[in-house]
């Protein structure tokens, strides 16, 4: 029995791992907008999860754990490629540059105004915007993950909305100038 | 006394996230609920945290890779001692009881082949027709060589078995550094396998190297490597016919 539950023991953490790996790529997806990225990021943090899974002295901190193993996987992916730059400037990087089929096939028109604004975001802001909107962290949990104090937390959040309202105003479709024109005729 | 002109949009972030005190919460609701401007402002935070959550609340889970992905081209991690341990044990018995049943009947000896049909398998390709394409989109050597050690096991594996098996090997993005001639770490290696199985291709993606000259870098390819105008148009393509696709 002991030998089972050894294994089981196993298994369980591979389960939460799988459970929680569709909002860990949502995230990872919504910083690159790049799916074969977020999958590599996703990838990485398991793997490394795995491998110092006796790191890990809480289970209940298993989110907040895994989200600042991907916030160091997108960290190290930046380093290789943008040595000496500081990442909080950097604008969307994408690493394989090319028209997927995911791009290809459209989103709705809402869906991609969104995505392209939040691309927008310098990629401190953008970390710490959907940290807090798509996994609704607490601010103090953001802060661990991304190694920052919560007083930037704070501030990138707050830039990062004002910039994102003016983004999507910018980015809406501009009304026909010929629906003013129309007039009732009877 | 709150109002409008007194609340930061800091405060108002807090307020909209929940992160306020009972006290803080309770006195902006009594702001809002006397001033329009305020209750704009706060309604147009809302609405921006909203378009974020459904703009990725669509399910993305169909683009990741299949966890058994995972599971056969990495080496899987243990967590510690003890399950090393058992694990040891269990492969031993495992190792012993299945050498005893196969020996003599097959030569399954070579652990590199033994984990290759591990994956094979376990990516039902041994079971299906023998056209593997194999997609390589980063740069990171060690992908590189497993990439190279994985196909040329293939190769390997169905030649021993007189089985008929196409492959190619398709880069694009980082990848392409495998068949670039000025950066490959594989030259020589990709050279000698491309003479000894002449049903293996390499394909470069045209985009990514249309990408490269426009950063001012000159893509000189790998003798008899072939050109694709798009690595998703042929990865596409010969899914369509039938093509089992593997990614590195």
């Amino acid at each position: 029995m002991k030998i089972l539950s050894l294994f089981c023991g196993a298994d369980t953490f591979q389960e939460q791992l799988e459970q929680i790996r569709p909002k860990l790529y949502r995230v990872a997806f919504s910083w690159s907008h790049n799916a074969a990225l977020a999958d590599d990021l996703v990838q990485e943090t398991l793997i490394k999860a795995l491998k110092n899974a006796g790191q890990l002295r809480d289970p209940a901190l298993l989110n907040g754990w895994l989200f600042s193993i991907l916030a160091n996987c997108w960290r190290d992916h930046f380093r290789q490629h943008r040595e000496m730059e500081d990442i909080d400037e950097l604008e969307d990087y994408r690493c394989v540059n090319e028209t997927t089929p995911e791009d290809e096939h459209a989103q709705s028109q809402l869906v991609s105004r969104v995505w392209d604004a939040v691309a927008k975001l310098p990629v401190g802001q953008r970390q710490v915007l959907t940290l807090v909107d798509l996994e609704e962290f607490p601010y103090i949990e953001v802060a661990a993950i991304l190694a920052i104090p919560i007083g930037t937390v704070m501030s990138r959040l707050c830039r990062a909305r004002q910039a994102l309202k003016t983004l999507l105003k910018e980015l809406a479709p501009q009304q026909s100038a010929q629906v003013g024109q129309i007039r009732r005729v009877i | 006394m709150m109002n409008n002109k007194n609340i930061s949009d800091e405060l108002l972030n807090s307020f909209i996230d929940n992160e306020l005190a009972l006290d803080e919460t309770s006195e902006i609701f009594n702001a809002i609920g006397k001033d329009d401007a305020l209750k704009e402002r706060v309604c147009e935070l809302r609405g921006l945290k909203e378009i974020v959550q459904h703009a990725y609340r669509q399910p993305l889970a169909h683009r990741m890779s299949p966890i058994k992905k995972l599971r056969t081209w990495r080496i899987p991690h243990i967590r510690n001692m003890p399950r090393l341990a058992t694990c040891m044990l269990m492969l031993l018995l495992g190792w012993g009881s299945g050498w005893i049943m196969f020996a003599g009947s097959q030569s399954m000896g070579d652990p590199k082949l033994m984990r290759l049909f591990e994956a094979t398998q376990s990516n039902g390709i041994l079971e299906k027709s023998g056209n593997i394409i194999v997609h390589v989109s980063n740069s990171n050597p060690v992908r590189l060589k497993t990439a190279l050690d994985e196909t040329e096991n293939l190769l390997k594996s169905y030649k021993r078995s007189n089985r008929q098996v196409n492959v190619e090997i398709i880069a694009n993005g980082g990848g392409l550094d495998l068949l670039r001639a000025d950066v490959s770490p594989f030259r020589k290696r990709i050279a000698l396998m491309k003479t000894k199985y002449p049903n293996l291709d390499f394909l470069a993606c045209q985009q990514t190297i249309n990408k490269l000259q426009k950063q001012g870098i000159i893509v000189k390819l790998l003798p008899h490597t072939g050109v694709a105008s798009s690595a998703v148009e042929e990865i596409n393509k010969r899914l369509h016919q039938g093509w089992d696709y593997v990614r590195v």
